[in-house]
């Protein structure tokens, strides 16, 4: 099999035949379960979906990748096959180095909690050892703009403050490879700026990084290379220039902000 | 294959974990079960944070704070002084009843705390699950240490309750044995319900109900010797009950614990840990898809 041995070094992440299978409805209920014994043939119909199809993607370390697609086309199942968080049902994918994902913004913060105490909890469950997390607090705080409100419980933060506080742990902290998935929708222009910014920061000093976002415009600017997916396959993969034109053109440009 | 230290290429700053090629490689596939073992003793940062987490959101925005902690096994103990004592003369066994009923309060209370926090652990921990890469035994071993300062209160409370009538055994010298076989009974039952809960939401709303009959099913607050029949074999049965006997004998000089039921429990136990670990980690790799 390619993608063994010395062929990885070089390597951030080697899918290949990677396909995602969910199955639709409910799962578990009483009547979901009655409806595939009594009606087999309805039930089979709306079985399942298919979130990736025979995708096989390779990126090098250091690049920066984006993903573009529509809702549905697959984008944030494939970045959390690569998160650890849900398995592939055929396929592979080999990391090489330690991932750090940002899949969702302020939905990891217990509302009690304070800013400073949910900083050490959602950077522990991204893995982040502990003294790396007390290392870097002053820097997340600082990056969040949040200095006055860490030891505020997060239940009385805005969204947009919940927003810069998971923005700022996914990238004061070192890893090789970074996930973000839409992660600059609710923040104000300004953070966006400094976001992108910090990204490309993290990706000059070697990582790599992949980047989702529905603004072409910031794809454009993290990105040197986009791969578009469709359905659950990759349509087209390039410079971001031709693949995001092509998005845009096939979409109308619905997309574009 | 090139597989290289974890650890290692962590604790180092990436450019230099570049240089020295010291990156590991993880191959993402299909999996039946995939948490190892071995990986839970690699994870106990992240089980001490959610424990802190899980201990203090108890507490916050509440007046009293942690005075709760001696404050509700108290009001547990008057509870079945007046029920068990008074109404129903329950004998102790020459026993102290307050010294008595203490012990199987202490274990208890644990139980029933550890359970209801533990079982609805990984879905209140939905988020984690689904977007973050944290092991999920982390979330109901967690569950079950934050239970343990509360547990500490009362079992503390029973200790000195039984040194106070000179009623204290030279066999609590044992206690972390008794706290360890605590755990794993806590554990197994734990695993089980926490990741059934995922797939079927039934098990929360059955809990309440299973905890409310199981404290009679137990001998937390009345002896084995006043049973007979059906019921002495239901209570014999329950894995707590062989828990309880042994702790009893471990704190009260003199308690004379019924044999049967403490084997009974420590086999129940071993089967309970192992059927919890391999349903968990069975239902595990699936729980971001169907929480």
């Amino acid at each position: 099999m390619r993608g063994h041995g010395d062929g990885m070094l070089g390597l951030a992440i080697h899918a290949e035949g990677l396909s995602k299978h969910y199955r639709l409805g409910e799962l578990h209920s009483l009547s979901g379960t009655m409806t595939r014994i009594l009606r087999p043939r309805a039930a089979a119909a709306a079985a399942g979906l298919e979130a990736l199809v025979e995708v096989d993607l390779t990126v090098r370390r250091g690049e920066a990748l984006g993903v573009a697609g529509t809702n549905g086309s697959g984008k944030s199942t494939l970045l959390k096959i690569l998160a650890g968080t849900t398995l592939p049902t055929s396929g592979t994918m080999r990391v090489r180095g330690r991932v750090l994902p940002l899949l969702a913004v302020g939905q990891n913060f217990h509302p009690e909690l304070t800013g400073r105490e949910n900083v050490t909890l959602f950077a522990s469950s991204l893995g982040i050892p502990r003294d790396a997390i007390f290392a870097g607090m002053d820097e997340v705080t600082e990056f969040a703009e949040l200095e006055r409100h860490m030891d505020t419980p997060v239940k009385r933060f805005s969204d947009g403050m919940s927003s810069r506080l998971s923005a700022a742990i996914a990238m004061q902290f070192p890893a090789d490879i970074y996930v973000f998935d839409e992660v600059l929708a609710v923040v104000d222009r300004e953070f966006q700026v400094r976001c992108i910014e910090a990204i490309k920061r993290l990706n000059r000093r070697g990582s790599t990084i992949i980047f989702v976002s529905h603004n072409s415009q910031q794809v454009a600017e993290v990105c040197k290379r986009v791969v578009w997916l469709d359905s659950g396959r990759v349509r087209d993969d390039g410079a971001p220039g031709d693949v995001l034109d092509a998005y845009a053109h096939a979409h109308g440009r619905a997309d574009e902000q | 294959m090139t597989r290289l230290d974890l650890e290692q290429g962590a604790a180092m700053s990436v450019p230099l974990a570049r240089q020295l090629e010291l990156l590991t490689e993880r191959v993402i596939a299909p999996s039946k079960r995939r948490v190892r073992l071995r990986d839970l003793l690699r994870d106990t940062a992240v089980i001490r944070v959610l424990a802190a987490r899980d201990f203090k959101v108890k507490y916050k925005q509440s007046l009293l704070g942690p005075i709760w902690l001696v404050f509700q096994p108290l009001a547990l103990l008057g509870a079945f002084f007046v029920a068990f004592r008074n109404l129903a003369n329950v004998a102790s066994g020459g026993v102290p009843y307050a010294v008595f009923a203490l012990v199987g309060l202490s274990v208890w209370s644990f139980f029933l705390a550890a359970m209801t926090i533990g079982s609805a652990s990984v879905i209140t921990n939905s988020n984690f699950v689904r977007f973050t890469p944290c092991p999920r035994p982390a979330f109901p071993i967690a569950a079950i240490i934050a239970s343990l300062p509360s547990f500490a209160v009362t079992a503390a409370g029973a200790i000195v309750a039984a040194a106070v009538s000179d009623r204290l055994s030279i066999h609590v010298l044992l206690l972390p044995v008794g706290l360890f076989w605590l755990l794993l009974l806590t554990a197994g039952i734990v695993g089980i319900t926490s990741s059934l809960a995922v797939r079927f939401r039934d098990v929360i709303s059955a809990m309440p109900f299973l905890l409310q009959v199981g404290v009679f099913l137990a001998p937390v607050g009345y002896t084995l010797a006043g049973l007979g029949g059906t019921m002495r074999t239901l209570v014999e049965a329950n894995p707590l009950t062989g828990l309880i006997e042994a702790w009893r004998w471990m704190m009260i000089s003199g308690y004379q614990a019924s044999v049967g039921p403490v084997i009974v429990s420590i086999l129940e136990t071993i089967v309970l840990v192992v059927v919890g670990w391999l349903i968990f980690s069975g239902i595990e790799t699936t729980m971001a898809d169907e929480i």
